[in-house]
C-alpha cells in the first residue's frame, strides 16, 4: 500500500506531505527523502517513475518541472499499479495546482484529490461482544458460505472483501468479542477509516455495546462509526431504529446468515467508506 | 538451538506479517501469532514468554521500546526452556532493532549461529533517554534549580510551559526515575514530592585510553591517531575546538547543541555496543565483529553510522578508532545543599521532607565516594 506521499519543491523544502499509515522505516526518513529529492531534481528521469529500497519500504519518485514527486510503498507491492498512480498525482498536480504552489498560494482541493488517487488500503473493522455475529457478518461480506456453529475468534482474524471502492482495496479486521481480549481492542483498531459495531439486537447487548462506541470515538476520532442490529430474524429484536437511539450513531438491520442481505451491507460499508473519506481531513504539513 | 526463528510485526493494516523467518519452510498460522501476541499485552512488563500451543513449543520476546514487533524462537521438543532464557532475550532484542533501523542486515540463520545479541540498556543509555524526551530534559531542568519540589506544582508547571494539557508529568518524570536521578516519595499526610538525587553530564572526551593502547600496539598509526583527535579538541587557531569545561550558558559552549546528539548516539543500541568496543583500542572491522559477536556487514554500518556523528573514524587501513569518545556521566549535586537550607527556612518545605532529601543524598552517595 501506499503508505505515505510528499511532494517537494523546488528547495527540496516539502510543500505538501500525507502519512496513510506508518512505516517502519523510523524517523530517518524524512531527512532522507529531502536528501534524495535534492538529488532527483538534479537527474534527468524524462518523465519516468523510478523506485528504490529503503529499509525495508519501496521509495518510488518521479519530477516534472520543479517538483519532485515521492511514494513510500511496501516492497510487496505492484510496482505497475503503484507507477500508475504515481502517473495520476503528477498529472493531476501539475495540471491543477503547481501554479498555486509556485506563487505559494494555498493548495485548495488537493488533499481530495490526493486520497481519491493515493488511498490503496480501507481498514473496516468490525467490533462487538461475543457472539453477536461479527465472524458470520466477515463470511457473509466476503459471501463465502456461512458456518452456523458459533466458533470463538481468537484475537483478530483479517481478511479482504473482494470488492473495491474507487481502486482501494479493502481490509476487515474482525475483532475478538470475549472480553478477555478488549485489551487488544484500542491497538487493533488503529488507523481504522471504518468502524462497523454489531450488536445482537438485544437490549442487554445494546446498552454494553455503547462502551465500544466511546471507546471507538476514543481511539480513531476521525474514523466512521456505524451501528449494526443483527440478528433481526430472532423474535425478540429491538428495531434498528431503538438501537440507533441506544448507541447514538447511524444503525442498519441486518441477518448476517441471510445471504440476501449481503448486497445491501456492501452499499451501507462502500458509504461509510466514501464519508469517512470526506471527513477526515488531516492538515497538509 | 531453537528450530526456527521467525519475526512478527503488526501491521495496522495487514494485520500479522511474519516479516522473516528461518527456516523458510517454517510456518505458522494466525492463531498462534494471535494468542502470543495476546499473551504479552496481558503483561506489559514482561517481555519474555513460554507457550505451548497447538503441541508447538514457542519462545517469544517483545521489547517495550517497540511495540508491535516480536520475535519468536520455536523449540524443540526436547530442548530446555530455562536453558535459554539468558540467551534468548538478547537476541530477540538485536532481531527487532536491526528490522526498524536496518532489515536488510537481519540474517536469521547467521545471529542464531554466531549467538549475536543486544545487552539492557547500560546506565548512560538510560541517562540519553532523558534528553531524547524534551519534556523530561525540561523537568531536569526545573528539578536541578529547586533541588525538590511538590509534585502537583511541578505538572501544573510542566503544563504552563508546554501550553498543553495533554503532558503527563508522569511519563516525563519516568526517564528521570528510570534512571535514578529523581525519586518520588509520598511524605507525610500524601505530599508527593520529587527528589533529585543526582544529576547527569554529557560530554565528549578524548579518548585516551585508546590512543594509550594504540602507542603500544600500533606504533605506526598512533602519531596519526592522536594527531586526528587534536584537530577535534584543539584545532590551530582561529578555530574553536571542542571545550566541555566551558559553562553551558556560555553562548559558545558546545554542550547543550551536542547534548542531544551524544543522547542519540548513545540510544542506538547496535552503535552504542560497537562504540563501546572501540573504548579500549583501535580495531579492525574483523575485530570488532569477534568482540561483539555482530556480523561484519552490521558492524560496518554501525561504524558509518558513527563517523557520520565524529564520533568514530578510520585512521589506517580498515582500522577503525574513536575519535571523540561520547559519555553521560553522574555526579554528586552538591548545589542542592543551600537551595534545601533556603527552603526550609522560608517555610517552602517541611522540616520532614528536608531530613528525608538529606537521607536520600545520604543514602546515594555515602557508599560511592
Ligand atoms: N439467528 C441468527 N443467528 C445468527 C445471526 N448472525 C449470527 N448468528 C449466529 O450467532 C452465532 C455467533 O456468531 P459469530 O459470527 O461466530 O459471532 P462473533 O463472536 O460475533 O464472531 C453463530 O452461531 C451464528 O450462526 C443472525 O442474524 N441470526
Ligand atoms: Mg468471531
Amino acid at each position: 500500500m501506499i503508505r505515505s506521499l510528499y511532494i517537494l519543491g523546488q528547495q527540496s523544502n516539502v510543500i505538501y506531505s500525507k502519512e496513510y499509515a506508518k512505516s517502519e522505516s523510523g524517523e530517518g526518513l524524512v531527512e532522507f527523502l529531502v536528501n534524495f529529492a535534492h538529488f532527483i531534481s538534479s537527474v534527468d528521469l524524462e518523465g519516468k517513475t523510478e523506485y528504490m529500497g529503503f529499509s525495508g519500504t519501496r521509495i518510488f519518485y518521479a519530477a516534472r518541472r520543479d517538483f519532485v514527486f515521492m511514494f513510500v510503498a511496501d516492497k510487496a507491492d505492484d510496482t505497475a499499479q503503484i507507477e500508475e498512480r504515481m502517473t495520476q498525482l503528477v498529472d493531476a498536480f501539475i495540471k491543477d495546482f503547481a501554479t498555486l504552489a509556485e506563487a505559494n498560494l494555498p493548495l485548495e482541493g488537493l488533499d481530495a484529490k490526493v486520497d481519491e488517487i493515493a488511498v490503496t488500503m480501507v481498514k473496516v473493522a468490525i467490533l462487538g461482544y461475543a457472539g453477536v455475529g461479527k465472524t458470520t457478518t466477515l463470511h457473509l461480506l466476503r459471501g463465502e458460505t456461512l458456518p452456523l456453529v458459533h466458533d470463538p475468534t481468537i484475537g483478530v482474524s483479517i481478511k479482504k472483501l473482494p470488492d473495491e471502492v474507487q481502486n482501494a482495496n479493502i481490509v476487515l479486521w474482525d475483532l475478538a468479542g470475549q472480553s478477555r481480549f478488549s485489551i487488544l481492542w484500542a491497538k487493533m483498531i488503529a488507523n481504522a477509516q471504518v468502524v462497523i459495531i454489531v450488536t445482537d439486537s438485544t437490549l442487554e447487548n445494546v446498552l454494553r455495546s455503547k462502551k465500544l462506541v466511546s471507546l471507538v470515538k476514543e481511539e480513531v476520532p476521525e474514523a466512521k462509526v456505524i451501528g449494526i442490529a443483527n440478528k433481526q430474524d430472532l423474535p425478540t429484536a429491538l428495531t434498528p431504529e431503538r438501537v440507533g437511539q441506544i448507541l447514538g450513531i447511524a444503525t442498519y438491520e441486518l441477518v448476517a446468515i441471510d445471504i440476501s442481505y449481503r448486497d445491501r451491507l456492501i452499499q451501507i460499508i462502500r458509504k461509510a467508506i466514501l464519508e469517512g473519506k470526506g471527513e477526515a481531513k488531516p492538515v497538509p504539513a | 538451538m531453537p528450530q526456527a526463528i521467525f519475526v512478527v510485526h503488526l501491521d495496522d493494516y495487514q494485520g500479522f506479517v511474519v516479516e522473516k523467518r528461518h527456516p523458510f519452510s517454517f510456518s505458522l498460522n494466525e492463531k498462534i501469532l494471535n494468542l502470543i501476541f495476546y499473551e504479552h499485552e496481558k503483561e506489559e512488563k514482561e517481555n519474555l514468554r513460554y507457550s505451548e500451543i497447538d503441541n508447538v513449543r514457542i519462545v517469544s520476546f517483545v521489547d517495550r521500546a517497540r511495540p508491535r514487533w516480536m520475535a519468536c524462537f520455536v523449540l524443540t521438543a526436547d530442548e530446555d526452556y530455562e536453558g535459554l532464557k539468558e540467551e534468548i532475550p538478547g537476541m530477540g532484542r538485536l532481531i527487532i532493532e536491526l528490522m526498524v533501523e536496518n532489515p536488510e542486515l537481519v540474517h536469521l540463520d547467521e545471529i542464531l549461529e554466531s549467538h549475536s545479541s543486544l545487552g539492557e540498556a547500560s546506565e548512560e543509555q538510560r541517562y540519553a533517554q532523558i534528553f531524547l524526551t524534551p519534556s523530561s530534559g525540561l523537568v531536569l531542568e526545573k528539578i536541578e534549580n529547586e533541588g525538590v519540589e511538590r509534585a502537583a506544582k511541578l505538572s501544573i508547571w510542566l503544563k504552563s510551559q508546554v501550553q498543553s494539557d495533554s503532558v503527563d508529568l508522569r511519563e516525563s518524570i519516568l526517564p528521570l526515575m528510570d534512571s535514578g536521578i529523581v525519586n518520588v516519595e509520598i511524605i507525610g499526610k500524601g505530599i508527593e514530592a520529587v527528589f533529585l538525587v543526582k544529576d547527569v553530564f554529557a560530554y565528549r572526551a578524548p579518548p585516551v585510553e585508546a590512543i594509550t593502547k594504540a602507542r603500544k600496539s600500533m606504533p605506526g598509526l598512533a602519531a596519526q591517531y592522536q594527531q586526528r583527535v587534536a584537530e577535534f579538541f584543539a584545532p590551530p587557531p582561529p578555530s574553536r575546538g571542542y571545550n566541555p569545561t566551558i559553562p553551558s550558558d556560555d553562548p559558545n559552549s558546545p554542550l547543550v547543541e551536542d547534548r542531544e546528539k551524544i543522547a542519540r548516539v548513545l540510544s542506538k543500541k547496535i552503535e552504542y555496543k560497537v562504540l563501546t568496543s572501540l573504548r579500549d583500542e583501535p580495531l579492525s572491522v574483523r575485530e570488532i565483529s569477534n568482540r561483539t559477536l555482530l556480523q561484519e556487514e552490521i558492524v560496518q554500518n554501525a561504524l558509518f553510522s558513527l563517523e557520520s556523528e565524529n564520533v568514530a573514524a578510520q585512521i589506517g587501513e580498515g582500522i577503525w578508532a574513536l575519535v571523540t569518545n561520547p559519555i553521560m556521566e553522574s555526579f554528586i549535586p552538591e548545589f542542592v545543599l543551600p537551595l534545601i537550607a533556603d527552603k526550609l527556612s522560608n517555610d517552602e518545605i517541611t522540616p520532614e521532607i528536608a531530613r528525608r532529601h538529606l537521607e536520600i543524598l545520604a543514602e546515594k552517595w555515602s557508599g560511592e565516594q
